[in-house]
């Protein structure tokens, strides 16, 4: 067919302007700062790491790479535990008052953050929370809990009602099923609710803004706002923190691409 | 377990059980606040003194009289504008080309989504320095012979706002592309195939078998291009928090200031409240679409 070839090359200009941000930015965090006078797109001749020795320990990277991964963990793991615990009583239990936890959990999805992190700073302040981990796991928790818990739903509803009755037939309690039948097939919603969650912990600013006003407890994403409008001008500093706080989930990112991807069209709304 | 699993108080306890971690974090942590923010847009409260006096709709009165609250909606929908443009536009085309592509797809692919798991500050960080007026893009325009078009783009009042809002765009376009190609691959290839015997082109065959098939997934793209476009804030805090003086400010940012730094905790959530209300109302609208897609 005419033009294949041409539809390929258009793609592939465009696939080089998608990543050269990234790459460019690379390429400054590796330069001496006396290269920084070439063009952007020349990559480092004499290539460095001062930056990162830099920005890691002097910028306090360090730390903040320690909050990031401890919180983005908790999150990830957490989330998956008390989101499939819910869908597993909305699918395989029957109670009453189903409709009700349903439609509240539906509210959720319809909660943007920034409309109301005036009030749920004034809550994890009044529980005693404000400049704690577990305040700022609490709210990502609390934010994203209805995706992933309508993301297990749709997942067990296609397991076969009767594997969980065989189950409850031959003695297992809810509990036993939910950890030995259950969840041991739902390894698809396992892995994508963790990496989401993960990603968007990782991600998030605004929240670790708020509730975690004291450095020591910050995140990459704070430290490198703060970084910003301390060190304005030192650009390869600057360059070295944004790949820090890119890179693990970049690998994530190659590494897992269809579980992401998946999961990315199913959860949209976030 | 000590209970009897065939008691009833167990058979009533195990739902409330698997429920309770989920709920009850919810319920504090996002329900309540949700709550709240509407309370305390009918208050003076200033955050930080003991008492707060209901003044009924005395803020929302405000917000219509604000110019700068104007100023910042206005600006929230030309960015909206902006990014769902390029989202569903370019988005569109990119998957539609991706789709008829098999050497190299996967690394295109990789190549044009990577961007959305970059982090927003991140993001924030990476254009600042593309956009200083020594940056790569003025130097891009110098070599190509657009010298004339360089400018300081975040210091211009005239293009600042779409200068972040094509930050914005690199950062969640691939997201628009993977949902139009999840739609593609559920287009009927037995569509394309009668089109090709109809003596069909490929851009009449995108008209006219594509583009009507893809209207519901357009409509998905659209609509959560167009609330992601009101949840923005790290973008702009990072770079021009609403400047110069207030040319790129938004919804998010202005309550921010208002609400936060202000100390006008009230008024900071009158305008929470209005970016509930357009964020609730387009998400509603999805999940109608959504539900439908899915019967």
């Amino acid at each position: 067919m005419i033009g294949r070839y041409t539809l390929a090359l258009v793609l592939g200009v465009i696939a080089v302007l998608m990543v050269s941000p990234l790459v460019l930015t690379l390429f400054t965090s590796l330069k001496p700062t006396t290269e920084l006078v070439n063009p952007a797109w020349y990559p480092p001749a004499d290539l460095t790491f001062e930056h990162y020795a830099r920005v890691w320990s002097d910028g306090g990277f360090s730390r903040y790479f320690f909050n990031t991964v401890v919180i983005s963990l908790v999150d990830a793991v957490a989330m998956v535990l008390i989101a499939s615990m819910a869908a597993y009583a909305l699918v395989f239990v029957d109670f009453r008052g189903k409709m009700v936890v349903k439609f509240l959990l539906l509210l959720g999805l319809m909660i943007p953050v920034t409309a109301i992190i005036l009030p749920l700073y004034s809550i994890v302040r009044s529980v005693g929370l404000l400049n704690t981990h577990l305040g700022v796991i609490f709210s990502d928790l609390a934010l994203a809990v209805s995706i992933f818990v309508f993301m297990f739903t749709s997942y067990f509803v296609g397991i076969p009602r009767a594997l969980h009755e065989a189950a409850r037939i031959d003695g297992a309690t809810e509990f036993q099923t939910y950890r030995r039948v259950v969840m041991p097939i739902a390894t698809p919603a396992i892995v994508t609710t963790a990496l989401l969650e993960f990603l968007f912990s990782w991600n998030d600013l605004l929240l670790r803004l708020l509730l975690l006003p004291r450095d020591e407890m910050r995140t990459l994403s704070v430290g490198l706002l703060n970084f910003q409008g301390v060190m304005t001008r030192d650009v390869t500093g600057l360059s070295a923190g944004t790949v820090i706080m890119a890179v693990p989930v970049v690998l994530l990112f190659l590494l897992f691409q269809r579980q992401f991807v998946r999961g990315m069209t199913q959860g949209a709304v976030k | 377990m000590f209970l009897d699993p065939e008691s009833r108080l167990y058979k009533q306890l195990t739902p409330v059980l698997f429920l309770l971690p989920a709920m009850a974090i919810y319920l504090v942590f996002a329900l309540y606040p949700t709550f709240s923010v509407i309370e305390y847009s009918f208050t003076d409260w200033d955050g930080i003194s003991p008492e707060r006096d209901y003044i009924g709709l005395a803020n929302y009165e405000r917000l219509f009289s604000d110019r700068i609250f104007w100023e910042a909606f206005r600006n929230t929908f030309v960015w909206s504008g902006v990014i769902i443009a390029i989202n569903v536009g370019l988005g569109l085309v990119l998957a539609a080309m991706l789709a008829r592509v098999w050497k190299g797809r996967l690394v295109i692919q990789t190549a044009i989504v990577l961007p959305v798991v970059i982090s927003p500050i991140a993001v924030a960080t990476i254009w600042r320095w593309m956009y200083q007026p020594t940056g790569v893009i003025n130097q891009v325009l110098e070599l190509v012979g657009l010298g004339g078009l360089a400018t300081p783009w975040l210091g211009n009042p005239d293009v600042v706002l779409y200068a972040l809002a094509i930050a914005h765009a690199w950062s969640t376009l691939g997201l628009g592309v993977i949902i139009f190609l999840a739609g593609l691959q559920a287009v009927d290839e037995d569509l394309y195939e009668a089109a090709r015997i109809d003596g069909a082109t490929a851009l009449q065959s995108f008209r006219h078998v594509t583009l009507p098939a893809l209207r519901p997934v357009t409509a998905v793209v659209f609509i959560l291009t167009l609330t992601q476009s009101f949840k923005v804030f790290d973008i702009v805090w990072a770079t021009t928090q609403g400047g110069p003086i207030r040319f790129s400010e938004i919804l998010s940012t202005y309550m921010y200031k208002r609400g936060a730094l202000e100390n006008e905790y009230g008024y900071g959530a009158a305008i929470g409240v209005s970016l509930l209300v357009i964020v609730s109302l387009a998400t509603l609208v999805y999940m109608q679409i959504e539900g439908r897609e899915e019967r």
